[in-house]
């Protein structure tokens, strides 16, 4: 058909190894770095293999909330999805389309909300009570600033967030969120993260401090992943203290 | 200088793009035939309605039977479906919903956003279609875009990444416009999606940035959601160099975009076969190619909820004849929703003479208004319009000269109310549409 016809065409194009030029803020302006589709490929396994530790399968439905400029990992996100075979609804992060995150909750009924801001929660609660609406979510993977929100609403909401490059995911442990080991090199100096690329990155990145305020826990967690977790000051204290 | 690149390899797909019209309307022909009999198979809402009808495929041989027969649906038509019996995609999917790939909706300015149902590979159906537009702006593989500003019709990444670009992460939402022009400069990318309330933004920029030198690196950029008005148009293609191509929906089944001619937008015929129709009381007939007419479109590559004589309410006048740029698909230029007229005291009043007389005042010159009506009839034409605070002295001053020249233009006499832009701009709900009526 048409569109097949068209990409089947573009797949004869010599394309670049690159896919992306990821900007992210840093303690100290923002900077920029290459991501490649091998790289590409790898955080997309990464990302599946944490949706399913969260139970999402075949059958299920999702809803992602995400920005045009956070492909980088919203990429990832639905490449997991699709291997998964879970069908996702999309919806902006910002608060003035939260009234689409409605629509669709209340038509489609997703078992998984990925993305969820604070600006969201906050233009959904002029008209719905927030934790009616996500306690019987299995699964809702929220942004720094919404998971106290959504926790004092008494909903086991975790916690998912860009790291400067990389994306950060907790597991259903709910003590930190995981950041791919592989990959990337997480850290903490004075009470703030720094994050360093992996040998296999193509795009070189030193140290960097993010200006984000929060820790790093090492050890195994109890989900059974060796990936160091973080803690963010600004997505409030764990539910549970395990460590 | 814009628009004098190279054309050897102006085509992205040259045996689709300029097939001859008889080769494709045998195409459609057959995927219509094809479309009839899985729709009915498979779509409740099309069995039931085409049995109420009485039609059946058996009966649908030719397009000519297709259009002969098959009923138009409409939004409303859809709704109702809806609202009877709670399938949030109106009895439209022919998959079960596990099927689907992804959802994503209608821009919902005028209430709740309507699905879209996808089902896709390697990029969404969307932004897949505008590959060849892509192409004929001059996107290569290597090139550099930035990402777009909204992600409702899924995103768009995987479209561009196709066609071998690789996107920069650029925050490129309203109120932004500072960080794109240093991207701009910093990245040197050759491709940027905009909107409109962008480019008002722009035009404030524009005074203190060298938007010429920003915006020098690109080959094109689009602008959707609204048309722009001529003057716009003139001031980012003369003061800013931006080679700016428009395109609209193509009905819901696609887009439409200017091509490097700028005359009229390419529907892609081999996604949709497109009438040009007026609706009479009783019946419908086909209006002369000169003339203006509702859009009516059926899906021709969508097999998870295709639309079907589908009709659009966008007032069109439609070309067959082929293009320069050497395409054959149709063109349509966009006159207006069938909605957008208001009656005042029974004198008809369009937006575009509105948008002459808003746009020729110097305070508001980038055409931000809205007309506030409950209904298509009313008894006074109430106006609100967005002006530059910069620019503007004495807004009662302004509101009185206005006032005029709508008279002027229109016969009726506004109810003004006077807001900055930004104010006005700061009331959307939607990224991909700034309405031009509203309700209150
Ligand atoms: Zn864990
Ligand atoms: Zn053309």
């Amino acid at each position: 058909m048409a569109r097949a016809d068209t990409l089947a065409r573009a797949k004869e194009l010599a394309r670049p190894e690159l896919a992306y030029l990821v900007r992210f803020p840093a303690a100290d302006g923002m900077k920029d770095m290459e991501l490649t589709w091998a790289e590409l490929a790898r955080d997309t396994k990464w990302v599946t293999e944490r949706l399913r530790g969260h139970g999402l399968a075949a059958g299920q439905r999702a809803l992602l909330t995400t920005s045009g400029f956070e492909g980088f990992w919203g990429h990832t996100v639905i490449g997991a999805l699709r291997a998964l075979r879970v069908p996702y609804g999309i919806a902006e992060a910002m608060g003035w389309d939260h009234r689409r995150t409605a629509v669709f909750h209340r038509e489609l009924d997703p078992d998984v909300v990925i993305g969820l801001s604070a600006e969201t929660l906050e233009g959904l609660s002029g008209s719905a009570d927030i934790g009616e609406m996500f306690r019987s979510t299995s699964v809702v993977l929220a942004r720094p600033a919404a998971v106290p929100v959504l926790r004092g609403a008494g909903v086991s909401a975790c916690l998912m967030s860009a790291v400067g490059p990389a994306l950060a995911l907790e597991c259903p442990e709910r003590c930190g969120a995981h950041v791919n080991a592989a990959e990337w090199r997480v850290g903490e100096r004075d009470g703030e993260l720094v994050i360093a690329a992996g040998e296999g990155r193509r795009s070189r990145l030193a140290e960097t401090p993010l200006g984000i305020a929060g820790r790093v826990e090492t050890g195994k967690c109890a989900c059974g992943s060796e990936d160091p977790r973080v803690l963010l000051a600004e997505a409030g204290p764990t539910s549970s203290s395990r460590s | 200088m814009v628009g004098d690149r190279d054309t050897g390899d102006r085509y992205f797909e040259p045996q689709v793009e300029t097939m001859p019209r008889e080769q494709l309307r045998a195409l459609q022909e057959e995927r219509v035939l094809e479309l009839v009999e899985y729709a009915y198979g498979n779509s409740p809402f099309y069995r039931e309605l085409w049995d109420e009808h009485g039609v059946h495929p058996r009966d649908i041989r030719s397009l000519e039977d297709f259009r002969a027969r098959v009923p138009f649906i409409t939004k409303d038509m859809v709704r109702a479906y809806r609202a009877r019996t709670g399938d949030p995609f109106g009895g439209l999917l022919c998959v079960p919903t596990e099927e689907l790939t992804s959802v994503s909706s209608s821009s919902g300015t005028t209430g709740d956003p309507e699905f879209f149902a996808e089902i896709w590979e390697d990029a969404p159906p969307l932004v897949t279609a505008q590959v060849r537009d892509l192409w004929e702006l001059g996107l290569r593989p290597g090139d550099r875009v930035l990402s777009p500003p909204g992600t409702f019709r899924n995103l768009m990444d995987p479209g561009y990444q196709a066609l071998g670009a690789v996107v920069i992460e650029v925050d490129t939402w309203i109120g932004k416009m500072h960080e794109v022009v240093e991207a701009l400069r910093t990245y040197r990318p050759a491709y940027i999606q905009m909107m409109y309330p962008q480019m008002v933004e722009l035009e404030h920029l524009a005074e203190k940035v060298d938007l010429k030198e920003a915006f020098s690196s690109l080959k094109g950029a689009s602008c959707a959601g609204q048309p722009l008005s001529r003057k716009m148009r003139e001031r980012i293609r003369d003061d800013w160099g931006i080679d700016v191509y428009e395109y609209t929906s193509a009905a819901d089944t696609g887009t439409a975009w200017e091509c490097r001619e700028h005359d009229g937008f390419h529907l892609w015929e081999d996604t949709v076969f497109a009438e040009c129709i007026e609706v009479e009381e009783h019946g419908w007939r086909d209006v002369q190619e000169s003339d203006l007419g509702e859009l009516v479109a059926t899906d021709l590559d969508n097999r998870a909820a295709p639309l079907i004589r589908y009709r659009s309410e966008d007032l069109v006048r439609l070309s067959r004849g082929r293009c320069g740029c050497g395409r054959t698909h149709a063109r349509m230029w966009v006159a207006g929703r069938r909605g957008d007229e208001t009656l005042v005291q029974g004198r008809s009043v369009v937006l575009r003479d509105i948008w002459n007389a808003v746009e020729d005042q110097p305070e508001t010159v980038a055409g931000v208004f809205q007309i506030v009506r409950e209904r298509r009839e009313v008894d006074e034409l109430r106006l609100r319009v967005g002006y530059d605070p910069e620019l503007t002295g004495d807004v009662d001053a302004l509101a009185g000269r206005l006032g005029e020249a709508v008279l002027e233009r229109t016969g009726v006499k506004p109810v003004l109310d006077m807001r900055t832009e930004e104010d006005l701009l700061n009331t959307m709900t939607s990224v991909a549409k700034f309405p031009r009526v509203v309700k209150s």
